[in-house]
């Protein structure tokens, strides 16, 4: 299975863009600087509005309400902001279940279940002898899919594990490998994961977009060499079709891919 | 000799003991000062730990310069930037094959100078389910920096830095690794300046 870049998207951010979602539309949400711009599918810019605080992360619920992670807080377009420095650290991911909101929290290396009203129900992730993810990177991502399984990067165990929104571990796929692309390579990857028709990542050093099927199996490696080498922590997104869009934050660029009909 | 030379004496007296209580480091910045100038590692400038350098071979002009045997300049863990990773590419051959406990079969180090132990208990079913702290051994680090070049964001954190050692540096006033360095890393500094 082969992608090709089908796609940059370069936008108008000046020194950071962090993180990427998409809607049900189709239409793509990027956060940098302190700014959230939307794209349609051909890449124009169709709307942008700031931000209180720099953002790191974003995500669009059914109702078309916009989640902005932050530091200490999760900005809500158009809503009050959820602010709680202990369990909002720096908001680096934000996903739905059916009924709850969850909110990856890089600083307390935990991802933090809430009801739609703010109301915190539990941890996810912590529950194991190193208390926590391992994220020297930074940066705490995760899917979820149709089914409400959180699949939540862990790069310093070299693996994506699955969740139920409890918090209980369902298991994992990944493994270190530095020479084998199906592995994870480097101290900590993969860094960032998406969820669609596949299971998406990105590593850092060396970069590059991975596909894998849901059981861990590797599909394709989405590409490589088209992203800055100094990148890392790539939010990636993934819209129907197939298509997988990638941020290059050295670059401040979205590039799109898509599978190649074989 | 007058008051104001005794309050002098005095207060470089008092400075020293706090700067020895700091550690050896110190204490050899205090046998040189008087205004003397130190050679320090400028890490924003040396390739083997400035950021935007990826791909190449690590640089160990540190080695094969410095007059002093091993060299004066060694590895330092910075641990408080340490990430304590299971697989941590400046300890391992992070391309080596894997080896049964899903760990690279190699080490990084030819010298093997650095130690890995686990902090806490170890997971016996899940090595990966723990921290674990690098340390260099000084007596067998001669500052070649491969791990240097692979601790570097982003691969790494960027913990593992070369210093100069102010008690292994002869001081010389022309340094042999500054003459031969191509990225001028090596720089003079003052010892208020080495203080930090």
């Amino acid at each position: 299975m082969q992608y090709r870049q089908v796609q940059t998207i370069r936008g108008t951010f000046n020194s950071a863009l962090r993180a990427l979602t998409t809607d049900k539309r189709g239409l793509l949400y990027a956060a940098g600087d302190s700014q959230i711009q939307v794209f349609d599918a051909a890449g124009h810019l169709k709307r942008r509005w700031p931000t209180a605080r720099p953002p790191h992360s974003v995500a669009v619920a059914d109702d078309g309400s916009v989640y902005v992670g932050q530091e200490g807080q999760i900005e809500i377009f158009d809503g009050p902001a959820w602010r709680n420095p202990e369990l909002l650290g720096r908001v680096t991911a934000i996903g739905f279940t059916k009924d709850g909101v969850l909110a990856a929290d890089a600083v307390g290396r935990a991802i933090r279940r809430f009801d739609r009203g703010g109301k915190f129900l539990n941890n996810i992730g912590d529950n194991n002898p190193v208390k926590g993810f391992l994220v020297p990177n930074g940066v705490l991502d995760f899917a979820v899919d149709a089914q409400a399984v959180i699949w939540a990067a862990n790069p310093g165990k070299h693996r994506v594990e699955r969740y139920s929104p409890a918090g209980e571990l369902l298991g994992h796929i990944g493994r270190f490998d530095g020479i084998d692309p199906a592995g994870f390579t480097g101290c900590c990857n993969p860094t960032n994961v998406a969820v669609g028709d596949r299971l998406y990542v990105t590593e850092k050093a060396v970069p590059r977009a991975k596909a894998y099927d849901f059981d861990g199996r590797l599909l394709s490696v989405i590409a490589g060499d088209v992203f800055d080498p100094n990148v890392k922590n790539m939010s990636v997104a993934a819209a129907p079709g197939g298509r997988v869009y990638v941020v290059d934050t050295v670059k401040l660029a979205i590039l799109a891919f898509e599978p190649v009909a074989s | 000799m007058s008051d104001l030379t005794r309050r002098d004496l005095l207060g470089t007296a008092i400075r020293g003991s706090v700067l020895a209580a700091m550690g050896g480091g110190a204490l050899f910045l205090v046998r040189k000062a008087n205004g003397q100038v130190v050679w320090q590692v400028d890490a924003a400038r040396c390739i083997n730990s400035r950021l935007g350098e990826v791909g190449v071979e690590a640089c160990n002009l540190c080695t094969t310069e410095c007059v002093v045997a091993l060299s004066a300049v060694r590895a330092v863990n910075e641990y408080a930037k340490c990430g304590r990773c299971n697989i941590c590419p400046a300890y391992f051959n992070i391309t080596s094959p894997v080896n049964a406990l899903g760990q690279p079969s190699e080490k990084l180090c030819p010298r093997d100078a650095i130690l890995r132990k686990p902090i806490g208990k170890v997971d016996p079913e899940d090595p990966a389910n723990n921290f674990y702290e690098y340390v260099i051994d000084e007596s067998k680090c001669d500052g070649c920096g491969k791990c240097v070049m692979k601790c570097k964001d982003p691969l790494g954190l960027g913990s593992i830095v070369l210093k100069v050692r102010y008690d292994l540096c002869l001081n010389c006033n022309r340094c042999t690794i500054s003459e031969k360095c191509p990225q001028d890393a090596l720089r003079q500094l003052s010892v208020g300046q080495a203080l930090g």
